[in-house]
């Protein structure tokens, strides 16, 4: 797989806080890229530099082969970005909205009423269209935004915390959408998430603290680097468990042990069979990375 | 230009769809008509009377169809460009609401984005000028109508070059604003001072001579000059027809700014559609280079 989006050396200010420092990354033509960080940590403030909304202070941004200083007409043709709050008219119907939008992209007539009609079936809004967006549910209105970001058929979409305070449903609903596109048309994926389940399904994962990266990866090299092994230990005795002499935390029906990874868990679990009769290992989670990582937690973009 | 066309119609389907934006421009005419006709009428009518010599007798109807076209005039020169600072506050709200992120993200071409809303405006700013024009057309048939076809039609082309420049003036002072506080405020001192600056709420002749060599620089001036013009026209012709001397009738002409003088020159009326035409061009020129050559923001 290609480079899609290769972003080197990166700096942004605004006075004396620096935003974004010297930030370098690479994103994979089709892969689901996840970019986590609390508020203010520089995510935002990178995506619009990528969308050419913002000016950068020093750096390259080279997306899709060209370079934003040079083509930055080609690269909004080929992005499509759903933003944290929606940004359709309110007062105009969703068919006015999309159609409007359409335009910005040279798409008009047939070949939008054409491209309307699959967005509107894959996304389920075929009997909102002549809605107000103004009078749409949360749900409904991150469908139209998303389908809004997919007019032009873009080959890279930015998701910019785009399941922020949807129900599960609606959040399932988006995800095999997107999982859809991914698998059927090769789009890539620019994620930001605070939940950290979306990001644990990423392809790769770059952790953003103060506007530098704190550590980069795939979930799997993350959880290794920066998180142990669980093994959750049933039918046993406080007892046998303290033999074990190692930290563990007593759950409701079992006790949860925390190894340093996977070779220390099946060295333990070899010297004490009669110990480990009923158990099961999990890799550390995505929080605890980040916790490890940033020192913060990651709660609806809340640190604490 | 299709997408032009096509942020065009969004344009002016978010005005007609803001009942409120769309009743606060039209108030503006409505509230200068009904202020002027009840305050006003009656001073500049016995002002008019008596200004005229003892010896000479105007019928009434003439009388007050010359005031009551000098009443449309001002309120026509008032209104071209303080209803165009009401009605365009989109490009404010879009930037206000964050709306305009949502276009920027697209390759569309600066200009094709200014224009849009420049147009939507003119077209929103026009149908309220044009219904105003046609209530004030209304008014003076009601209190005496010396007007041609011509008159009507070159005052109907006086409204719409006024409403382009008004247009263009608030498009460019509107590109500085980024907030709902910011338009009301500069709607609050366009609205209060216009009237004064362009000649509508005072003549110029009544001011000193040096606020007078300024204001001649003012291009809203001629735009009020050439709506008095065509509105008084035919009362001019029907007081010249009553047997009132050439010499008095160009020295009302000149007491109320149907001529006006650059530094002692006047000026006639191609000359003033030319500084007017002249001034909308270049003003709308300003506007797309200003929008063309705009920095990408330094700020999230």
């Amino acid at each position: 797989m290609e480079n899609i989006i290769e972003i080197e050396h990166l700096n942004k200010s605004f006075g004396e806080v620096k935003a974004v420092q010297n930030l370098s990354f690479h994103v994979k033509e089709g892969e689901l890229f996840a970019f986590l960080g609390v508020n203010g940590a520089g995510k935002s403030t990178t995506i619009h530099i990528m969308c050419g909304q913002l000016a950068k202070d020093s750096g390259s941004v080279t997306i899709d082969g060209c370079d934003l200083d040079h083509n930055v007409d080609h690269i909004k043709g080929e992005l499509g970005v759903v933003f944290q709050n929606s940004l359709l008219d309110n007062a105009l119907s969703v068919y006015d909205n999309l159609e409007s939008r359409a335009a910005l992209y040279g798409i008009f007539g047939s070949t939008f009423k054409e491209r309307l009609a699959e967005l509107a079936k894959l996304l389920d809004f075929e009997d909102l269209l002549k809605r107000p967006v103004g009078k749409l549910s949360g749900g409904q209105r991150r469908r139209i935004d998303i389908a809004r970001a997919l007019l032009h058929s873009p080959k890279i979409l930015i998701l910019d915390e785009p399941t922020t305070g949807l129900d599960p449903q609606t959040r399932k609903i988006l995800w095999n959408v997107i999982s859809d596109l991914r698998e059927n048309k090769n789009l890539t994926v620019f994620l930001t998430t605070h939940y950290m389940e979306e990001a644990a399904e990423a392809d790769y994962v770059v952790i953003l603290d103060s506007g530098k990266i704190s550590a980069k990866g795939t979930p799997l090299e993350l959880k290794n680097a920066y998180t142990g092994d669980f093994i959750t230990l049933y039918n046993v005795s406080e007892e046998d468990v303290k033999s074990l002499a190692i930290d563990y935390t007593p759950i409701r029906d079992a006790f949860r042990l925390f190894v340093p990874n996977t070779a220390k868990a099946t060295e333990l679990i070899l010297a004490h069979p009669e110990v480990f009769r009923d158990f099961e290992i999990t890799k550390g989670k995505m929080d605890d990375v980040f916790l490890a990582a940033t020192g913060k937690n990651l709660t609806g973009g809340m640190e604490k | 230009m299709s997408t032009c066309k096509a942020l065009i119609k969004r344009n002016t389907k978010l005005f007609f769809r803001d009942k409120g934006m769309f009743f606060t421009s039209l108030i503006t005419p409505a509230i200068l008509l009904v202020l002027y006709a009840t305050f006003l009428g009656k001073v500049y009518h016995d002002s008019f009377a008596y200004s005229l010599p003892e010896t000479l007798h105007v019928s009434e109807n003439l009388i007050d169809g010359c005031v009551g076209s000098q009443l449309i005039s001002s309120i026509l020169a008032v209104s071209c460009v303080t209803v165009a600072f009401c009605s365009n506050m989109l490009m404010v709200q879009d930037r206000a609401n964050g709306s305009i992120k949502d276009l920027r993200i697209a390759p569309v071409k600066a200009y094709a984005l200014a224009l849009s809303y420049y147009t939507a405006s003119l077209i929103s700013t026009l149908i309220i000028c044009l219904t105003a024009g046609g209530i004030c057309l209304a008014y003076v048939a009601a209190v005496g109508w010396f007007m041609s076809a011509a008159d009507v039609l070159l005052l109907l082309l006086d409204i719409i070059l006024l409403t382009l420049f008004g247009t263009a003036l608030s498009s460019i002072i509107h590109f500085f604003l980024s907030s709902q506080g910011q338009i009301s405020a500069v709607g609050t001192i366009v609205s209060a001072g216009y009237g004064f600056i362009c000649g509508a709420y005072m003549p110029i002749s009544q001011f000193s001579e040096s606020v007078q060599r300024v204001i001649c620089f003012l291009p809203g001036t001629y735009g009020t000059s050439l709506i008095r013009n065509h509105a008084m026209r035919g009362a001019f012709a029907e007081m010249i027809d009553q047997g009132i001397p050439e010499e008095v009738v160009e020295s009302i002409k000149d007491s109320i700014d149907c001529n006006l003088y650059f530094f002692d020159h006047k000026v006639d009326l191609p000359i003033m559609y030319l500084i007017l035409g002249g001034t909308i061009t270049v003003l709308i020129t300003v506007y797309i280079l200003m929008n063309k050559y705009r920095k990408t923001s330094s700020h999230a």
